[in-house]
């Protein structure tokens, strides 16, 4: 096993946080769960409602939710997971060891994607309510659930790049929330202004197909993680080309982000 | 064992190192010593695989230190300026790991461990935290955790900065022990006097250059004799401008230093030198009061050849 693994999990989970978050992540998921229901079900008055319909409800909240949860936490793991070593000074002796760069950032890599997978799979009791009502399918879990560990895993390589690049680990956790934001808030924003020009250029008024819209103006969205999952609920032969261009886009900066950070810490200039 | 010709490296444009050549043979403890901002730390960096370099060549056992970077890792075992420790971890903890990180398998992994510990004498405070160690135990833990590889060469990057009295004898004693168990020790520090106690030589580094102390040497030999040249007292009764324009005229004779009725010469020669010094001093006039030759110690040379220099 790689020592750096090892290492890594060692210490994670004897800070106050390898306990506190994922309880915090419960009790947040759980409230909006719960919420989720009580908003589904009072709409409906008495009348009688299906359970299948409230089971899609608890599902999408959930999965959205949980999204954007993780995606509020990876940075926390991930962008001062190299800044540390370069503030206790403990770099210099990795580097000097006989552990190469692609190592260490495979340690690192591994113990903060395995930290945001462990809220995933603790999330699972939540998600298996929604199971109970019916009207989501195995497909839809595991779609779903593919998804937020691809985007988790290219947000976690992000992080890890800023990781490498700063010196601090408050400026490399604030680009990476900038990051988070940027890919979630802007690309949103610049896709329905431009929509909204596109529409009022041509005179359209009608909902269209979302291939109806120009490649360059649904483009940003191609790097949103909400809409990657949201291309995820569609039926397995539908995939191709949302989800999969999401897929291809997230890998491909995720490998550049990789790419980058070993190639900071190869450089090794600002130990 | 330590090779280093005409390395150069700069940082933004700012040379840190700029043409320095180093020699250690084998067993040596061979001290670095030079001002803040000389290129010490940067060689120990460049050395120790850490940086590149931008021109020169610098060898490890004969290995390029940038070539092949990582048969120099298994050579060599490097101490930073700032050694940097997981305060969460165990002391055993904290070695076991480095020594996976160092490739050490099973027995022989077992074996450095206890080792380590028992050189460190950290063995009964094996599963205490290393936050609960104090600072010198905790540099005698980096230490230990930089020889479980059991290097050949020692790269100690100021390893004496902080500690108290006692642990810098206790670091003396056990870096004296390591160049008897044959290990190739380079070490960089501000504290002259355990340089002097402990080097075989010492480099003098100086705006990433060879510097040279007054009598020419950019290596001074502590355990040998030192060329012809050498350095002598003079006391002097009353003024002693009169004597610094004689000793303008004699030929070898450079003035060092030179204060209210004292100098210090520097004379280039044979002893028919040091004596026709003394011969016009007298027949000038000068009242010689004493006249004695000066062996200097590091830290006369260091300020000798580094006055005015403090960046």
């Amino acid at each position: 096993m790689n020592p750096m693994i090892r290492k890594e999990l060692r210490q994670r989970m004897r800070e106050r946080r390898g306990w506190l978050l994922p309880s915090l992540y419960l009790v947040v998921l759980g409230a909006v769960v719960t919420f989720a229901y009580f908003v589904t079900t009072a709409d409906r008055g008495r009348s009688n409602i299906q359970g299948s319909t409230v089971g899609v409800a608890l599902f999408l909240t959930l999965a959205y939710s949980q999204l954007a949860l993780l995606l509020l936490l990876v940075p926390i793991f991930s962008a001062g997971s190299i800044t540390i070593e370069k503030e206790q000074r403990t770099l210099a002796g990795l580097l000097t060891s006989l552990l190469t760069s692609a190592q260490i950032w495979w340690g690192k890599f591994v113990s903060s994607l395995l930290f945001v997978l462990l809220l995933l799979v603790t999330s699972l009791p939540v998600l298996s309510m929604a199971f109970a009502f019916g009207g989501i399918g195995p497909w839809e879990i595991f779609s779903a659930t593919v998804t937020t560990v691809l985007i988790l895993g290219c947000m976690s390589a992000i992080g890890l790049y800023c990781s490498s690049a700063f010196q601090r680990s408050v400026h490399a956790t604030a680009v990476s929330y900038a990051t988070v934001i940027a890919i979630t808030v802007v690309t949103t924003i610049v896709f329905f202004v431009r929509i909204s020009i596109y529409e009022s250029a041509h005179h359209l008024t009608t909902t269209r197909g979302w291939y109806d819209i120009p490649l360059n103006i649904r483009a940003p969205m191609y790097v949103n993680p909400f809409f990657f999952l949201t291309a995820s609920f569609a039926p397995p032969k539908q995939l191709y080309p949302a989800w999969i261009t999401c897929a291809g886009v997230f890998i491909a900066l995720g490998a550049l982000a990789v790419a980058l950070t070993l190639r900071n810490l190869r450089r090794r200039g600002d130990l | 064992m330590i090779d280093v010709e005409q390395i150069r490296k700069s940082f933004n444009g700012t040379r840190a190192l700029d043409g320095f050549t180093l020699h250690v043979g084998a067993g040596e403890l061979f001290g670095l010593v030079g001002p803040n901002g000389a290129g010490k730390t940067t060689l120990m960096k460049t050395l120790s695989t850490l940086l590149p370099i931008d021109s020169g060549t610098a060898q490890i056992g004969g290995l390029s230190v940038t070539a092949q970077a990582r048969e120099v890792k298994r050579l060599i075992g490097y101490l930073p300026d700032q050694p940097g420790v997981y305060q969460d971890m165990s002391v055993r903890e904290f070695l076991e790991f480095f020594a996976d990180a160092f490739q050490l398998t099973g027995p022989r992994n077992r074996a450095a461990v206890e080792r380590a510990l028992e050189r460190s004498g950290l063995a009964e405070r094996s599963r205490d935290a290393v936050e609960q160690l104090s600072f010198g135990m905790k540099q005698r833990l980096v230490l230990a955790k930089t020889l479980l590889h059991d290097p050949k060469v020692l790269l100690l990057d100021e390893p004496a900065t902080g500690l108290d009295p006692i642990a810098r004898i206790e670091l003396r004693a056990q870096l004296k022990e390591l160049q008897a168990e044959g290990i190739t020790i380079l070490i960089s520090s501000h504290i002259l006097s355990d340089l002097e106690d402990i080097c075989t030589q010492i480099a003098l580094i100086g705006e990433g250059r060879n510097a040279r102390d007054t009598e020419g040497h950019s290596v001074i030999q502590l355990r040998a004799p030192q060329a012809r040249v050498r350095i002598y007292e003079i006391e002097l009764l009353g003024d002693s401008v009169p004597a610094v324009n004689i000793l303008k005229s004699v030929a070898g004779a450079r003035l060092l230093e030179s204060g209210v009725g004292r100098l210090l010469v520097e004379i280039t020669g044979a002893d028919e030198q040091v004596v026709a010094l003394l011969r016009a001093l007298v027949l000038g006039g000068a009242d010689v009061l004493r006249f004695e030759h000066r062996a200097l110690d590091l830290e006369a040379r260091y300020r000798l050849a580094f006055q005015g220099r403090r960046p």
